[in-house]
């Protein structure tokens, strides 16, 4: 799986920023246009639980939470990586350890020391959506090889079956197996399954085994 | 520059504009470390506008005292973006007003075939990156880039390279000294081999103004090509007046450059804004910075309300043995600054190469 590359033009992003200080968001917003980044009114909320978490485009939006808001709320977060809907920079007033560590916890990638500084947005930025980005791909590697950890068993069957099926050795009935599963560009474990599960279902295991593996 | 500067306080004064600037002339002389502490003293001084810096490190150095005194640094260089201080006004070009169009300009003239050379600091680095979006996005490849230190005057190995490889053009970012010996060797080194340097293997860049060309020399001073947003050879009734009284007041000094019409800009700029604010105070200044339109020696000039950066008019010059430029290319019309490249580059990174596998 090819790691993403770096998003470096923020320009058709939409800002999402939960805070209770509009007042001091200036330094923010107006920075946040000379990078093509546009905040709605509307998305100034005041609480995590008031983003509308069907209409987030995790391409495209960026949270911004306030540290000094604690409502208690949190967006969900992902199984495996614990990571938000959106990426999240964290804004810190008070910079004390459990208000990082909520932080943290709510999954947010970087950090904005308040009062902003305009020339710290776009490294924030540049931070928190490629350190997201890089995330959610080992996510997607992690659950990639958790399935095939949950398969293993069944491959152990199939080539044990397909062993004695073909009176062949661990490594051949292996590379057979294989290679079948290229061929109907399915993944080695889906295959196994296919062949394991059903010797317990109406088709007999031999056949659909004969049947998979025909050339 | 600062004669540029100068040159401008004093129609300023003579105007009738109704505001006199006193120029208050400190020289850092290029040392890093003396910036900070001759801005310091400046501001302490009360001094709320200060015209100058011209590397992006000595720049970087003084913004956060700017920032402190809520002062204005009026930057007069063209620089490789991705920065918008508040407390900074940026009168010389931003990168899509001289890396973008010198990239469209090559791939359409020349080929897509770049070989980069350049001194090695962030100039270099990000322009280079730049240019090698550019060219990649058009299908192009960058051969090699190839970095040396400033100062630095051997350039052999890279020409042999550069005349192995046969780029379609070389793309300079060197400064200074290294950039006119190496202008100097190239051109012998393929004179040596036969080859018609400027024309089979033109060298560009972003960088060169008059002052530089009479600095490589006779020998190989024609040919090279250059993105600016000024010339000397740009024909206006603007320029010319602003050619004359530069030389009626440097007749011994180099010609007029971007830099020096970048800071002439820069102060009339000024001047124009505080004589509508009817005061010196940087906020009033630059609220009324953005009403201001300058018939400035490249054209029109103002300043965008975003990112204080200059709307300017990006041109190609290719260098003449008279050391100057003829204009090869120009825009219609003044082009909006883009400082992050917002809406003139690709969403992500050009990657270098998939990370593919041999698998059999």
């Amino acid at each position: 799986m090819t790691e993403p590359s770096l998003l470096q033009n923020f320009s058709g992003g939409r800002a999402i920023v939960v805070t209770d200080r509009v007042s001091s968001l200036d330094v923010l917003i107006s920075t946040l246009i000379r990078l093509g980044v546009v905040t709605d009114p509307a998305d100034i909320v005041t609480t995590a639980a008031a983003i509308d978490l069907a209409a987030l485009q995790p391409e495209r939006d960026i949270i911004f939470i306030d540290g000094d808001v604690g409502d208690g709320t949190a967006l969900p977060l992902s199984a495996i990586g614990r990571l938000p809907p959106a990426p999240i920079v964290g804004m810190v007033g008070v910079s004390a350890p459990s208000r990082l560590k909520a932080l943290m916890r709510a999954g947010a990638t970087s950090f904005l020391r308040k009062p902003i500084h305009g020339a710290a947005v776009y490294p924030a930025l540049f931070v928190g959506v490629n350190e997201y980005r890089r995330h959610r791909h080992l996510e997607s590697l992690l659950e990639d090889q958790e399935r095939r950890r949950r398969g293993r068993r069944d491959v152990v069957k199939a080539i044990i079956a397909t062993m004695a099926q073909y009176c062949i050795d661990d490594d051949e009935a292996y590379d057979l197996l294989r290679r079948r599963s290229m061929k109907a560009r399915q993944t080695l474990e889906d295959l196994c399954k296919d062949l394991v599960r059903s010797t317990d279902g109406q088709e007999h295991g031999d056949s659909v085994l004969r049947r998979k593996l025909a050339d | 520059m600062l004669n540029g500067a100068l040159q401008a306080v004093e129609e300023v004064n003579a105007s009738g504009l109704g505001i006199a600037i006193e120029p208050v002339v400190v020289n850092p002389g290029g040392d890093l470390a003396r910036y900070p502490v001759l801005a310091e003293s400046l501001l302490k001084r009360g001094i709320r506008h200060v015209v100058g810096c011209y590397t992006s490190s000595s720049r970087k150095e003084v913004i956060p005292l700017f920032e402190k005194h809520d002062a204005l640094l009026w930057y007069p260089s063209h620089y490789e973006g991705f920065e918008s201080s508040t407390s900074v006004i940026y009168t010389g070009a931003a990168p899509n007003q001289h890396v973008l169009p010198l990239a469209e300009y090559l791939l359409q003239h020349h080929g897509d075939r770049a070989f980069c050379v350049g001194s090695n600091y962030i100039w270099a680095w990000e322009n280079n990156r730049i240019l090698r979006e550019s060219v990649t996005a058009n299908g192009g490849a960058v051969l090699a880039e190839r970095y040396f230190a400033v100062g630095e005057e051997d350039f052999r190995q890279v020409i042999v390279a550069i005349l192995e490889a046969r780029p379609s053009f070389v793309f300079l970012t060197l400064i200074g000294t290294s950039a006119y010996k190496f202008f100097r060797d190239f051109r012998a080194a393929c004179h040596d081999c036969g080859i018609d340097q400027a024309g089979e293997i033109p060298v560009a860049s972003c960088s060169l103004s008059e002052p530089e060309l009479e600095a490589i020399g006779d020998d190989a001073v024609d040919g090279h090509l250059s993105s600016s947003v000024y010339f000397c050879s740009i024909r206006s009734p603007e320029n010319i007046r602003f050619l004359q009284a530069h030389r009626a007041r440097y007749p011994e000094r180099p010609t007029a450059s971007a830099d020096a019409e970048a800071s002439y800009n820069a102060v009339w700029l000024l001047a124009r804004a505080a004589a509508a604010a009817q005061s010196g105070d940087p906020r009033a200044v630059k609220a009324e910075l953005v009403h201001q339109h300058l018939d400035a020696p490249q054209g029109k000039v103002r300043i965008d309300e975003h990112t204080f950066h200059a709307y300017l008019t990006p041109r190609i010059g290719r260098s003449n043995r008279h050391a100057g430029f003829d204009l090869v290319s120009e825009a219609r019309t003044p082009v909006q600054p883009d400082p992050y490249l917002v809406r003139s580059s690709q969403r992500f990174e050009a990657n270098a190469a998939p990370s593919l596998r041999l698998v059999s």
